[in-house]
């Protein structure tokens, strides 16, 4: 169909937009979980207040803000830019909470054991507890890159040419009103097939790996 | 495997549970063939045997929780036939004769003692409020716990809580209660204040059939044991006489492992 | 900074006005979705077809769409069907669904996670399976759902930002009007963004609060 041909043109950009913020996302969540169970008071609640703020702002408001609100000069960031930023951003404060009730997931005598071994902090992380962690942590982040998903169409109000911006578009050209944006949803709800799929094959896999 | 069918003296007219012929299967694990027993009124029959024996689903049979694949239950003259399909009202009659008291007591957490009591004969019985609640009230008094009723269960106890919990099956007015591991979940001093309650409650002579680990119990106030292993029933008889001189090895196996810990 | 001072004191009023009509915006959605919620959490696993699959219809598309495209789809697209609603109106409809379908699923959870030993209690005094659902599976179930529900709430009122495409006249719109007539975009969002994180923050506790709660009481 026509219709289906002029919105699947968004979708490259949707679904790079999810991987780059989700990249972005992840990696920034390290140091942030980092500082969530650092003892020090301050960098504690450093880090404790911009999961707060970067979580209680809704998306939309940071990415209009990098986008409209960040001028180095005459240099602006490109509405991709912005929109994988602030997305990358926001996620960053998702993901820290997730790894962080995903590290205290892993039984407290794992810990225990590995010092009364002698295993050095860093061996610690590499080969016991961040292992574990990874485990714990699947469920809820792939439920967080579906939502992610979904959230990219927010990139659109920035002119991203993700699904929803060229969706909207077809509709104000064509005037064929509701199916569009059924077909725009009908996407996104197959794109997120996948990712479940993967989400239970990745935790029947790990499963069976600690099985006793 | 031998089949026993008891030859009851009765000592009213009809035994108020019959079972006949029960069997049950989980896919290919059988878990209950052809159990046969009857239970005559105002009797204390304890159910022993070691886990997995089938004991507690017999029990859960009696009132259907479980459903069996073959076999015939009658309590209180309701009859229910495995083949067939039951009715809603006389499955409904035949749970309103049999009162269960469970191993986790299953209170409603979200209501005060006194509703958990009050709520069923109200909705069950049809009973006003003031009537369920004066009945309700009677009832925690004998067990001593009428200071507890505007209290949530969770602020009670586990040796109380199992007590409200016989109340409140007994404040439906069963014909015969049924109590599965009463006592199991418990700390054996808090257990005891259960089972000096079922034993109040046969001396008045209430038809009870128990699932239990609790050999004092079932030698000293049991007028009936039934021993089950792998499904049957092995043995039956007067408890006395069953744990002094086991006939059946398996019998006396699982005795020498309970008694002698 | 002295910008920021400024554009607050100024433009206070309007984006406290647009904050009103967000919050509105959230508490009708909610009032209206999480019965819709209650019904569908039935809904997905009913025996009759036709409302299990609308049922499953409504909270498949509701959960999988962006709440954006449901947004459009009501605002620009229900006039193709001969039905034009305000675009309060359609903001409205288009998170009523959102809240709906994502609330069955939380309530649909709660349900399933109520001690099926209180069920098994209830079935041997004899209740009927309505007056177990009245009494033991629905405020139980609803009980272990709120903390849940709470958060979603959260994610709700965020998600109104989104009704600016919709021209509703909520926080967002108001900051990007005042923005792109003064240019003072920065200042502008970033008072919104604290309008914003100063509900979502405090309501956030109080869900993790609620959770804190419920555990110790069952």
């Amino acid at each position: 169909m026509e219709m289906l041909k002029a919105i699947a043109i968004g979708l490259p950009l949707t679904v790079l937009v999810t991987i780059l913020a989700l990249m972005i996302g992840t990696v920034v969540a390290l140091p942030i979980v980092a500082g969530l169970r650092s003892r020090n008071r301050l960098i504690w609640l450093m880090s404790r207040g911009l999961v707060d703020l970067l979580r209680g702002i809704p998306p939309v408001v940071w990415l209009f803000m990098l986008y409209y609100g960040i001028s180095i000069g005459a240099v602006r960031l490109s509405a991709l830019q912005a929109g994988v930023l602030g997305l990358g951003v926001v996620a960053a404060a998702y993901l820290a909470e997730i790894f962080r009730g995903a590290i205290s997931a892993v039984p407290k005598g794992q810990w225990e054991a590995s010092s009364a071994l002698g295993f050095h902090r860093a061996t610690v992380w590499t080969r016991i507890v961040g292992p574990q962690t990874a485990r714990a942590a699947i469920p809820a982040y792939t439920t967080f890159a579906i939502g992610l998903l979904k959230d990219s169409s927010i990139a659109s109000t920035i002119g991203v040419s993700e699904i929803v911006f060229m969706s909207s578009q077809y509709a104000r050209q064509s005037g064929s009103g509701i199916l569009v944006f059924f077909v725009a949803a009908g996407i996104y709800i197959l794109l997120s097939v996948p990712l479940g799929l993967l989400s239970r094959h990745l935790d029947v896999k790990m499963r069976k790996a600690v099985a006793r | 495997m031998e089949q026993l069918m008891i030859e009851l003296n009765p000592q009213t007219t009809q035994p108020v549970v019959q079972v006949k012929n029960l069997a049950k299967a989980y896919g290919s694990n059988v878990v209950l063939r052809d159990v046969s027993l009857s239970v005559a009124e105002g009797s204390v029959t304890a159910m022993i045997g070691p886990s997995g024996a089938g004991k507690s689903t017999v029990l859960r049979c009696m009132n259907l929780l479980e459903q069996p694949d073959s076999g015939e239950i009658v309590i209180n003259g309701h009859c229910i036939n495995a083949g067939k399909k039951t009715s809603p009202k006389s499955l409904a009659a035949l749970r309103r004769s049999a009162g269960m008291v469970f191993q986790h007591f299953n209170l409603f957490p979200h209501m005060t003692v006194l509703r958990n009591v009050s709520l069923p004969q109200e909705r069950v019985l049809g009973c006003s409020r003031e009537q369920a609640n004066e009945k309700s009230m009677e009832l925690l008094k004998r067990m001593g716990l009428a200071d507890k009723a505007d209290q949530y269960p969770s602020r009670c106890s586990g040796g109380q809580q199992q007590r409200i919990a016989i109340a409140r099956a007994l404040a439906l007015g069963p014909r015969v209660m049924l109590f599965d591991e009463p006592t199991s979940a418990l700390d054996p001093e808090v257990g005891v204040e259960v089972l000096e309650v079922m034993k109040e409650l046969a001396s008045t002579g209430m038809t009870m059939v128990v699932v239990t680990h609790e050999m004092a119990f079932a030698e000293n106030v049991a007028d009936e044991l039934v021993v089950m292993a792998d499904g049957g029933i092995i043995e039956k008889g007067h408890p006395g006489q069953i744990l002094k001189d086991p006939q059946h090895e398996r019998t006396r196996r699982f005795l020498r492992a309970v008694l002698e810990r | 900074m002295n910008n920021l001072v400024d554009v607050a004191i100024e433009y206070g009023p309007t984006l406290l006005g647009g904050l009103k009509v967000s919050l509105t915006l959230t508490i009708l959605s909610l009032a209206l979705g999480l019965p819709i919620g209650l019904l569908f959490s039935f809904g997905v696993t009913a025996k009759n077809k036709a409302f299990r699959y609308i049922s499953v219809f409504f909270v498949e598309v509701g959960r999988g769409a962006p709440a954006l495209v449901l947004l459009q789809l009501m605002y620009y697209g229900l006039p193709n069907a001969n039905l034009t609603l305000s675009s309060m109106a359609s903001a409205c409809l288009a998170l009523t669904w959102t809240t709906a379908a994502y609330s069955a699923e939380l309530i649909r959870g709660g349900m399933q996670s109520v001690p099926s030993g209180e069920i098994e209690g209830s079935h041997a005094l004899g209740m009927s399976y309505r007056d177990c659902l009245r009494f033991v599976v629905i405020p139980q179930g609803l009980r272990i759902a709120l903390p849940s529900l709470m958060g979603f709430a959260v994610l709700l009122f965020q998600a109104t930002s989104l009704a600016y495409s919709v021209a509703v006249p909520e926080l967002m719109s108001q900051a990007y009007s005042i923005g792109s007539s003064t240019f003072q975009y920065l200042p502008v969002f970033i008072v919104a963004g604290l309008l914003y994180a100063a509900i979502s923050i405090p309501a956030t506790w109080l869900s993790v609060g609620a959770e804190r709660l419920l555990s110790r009481h069952l």
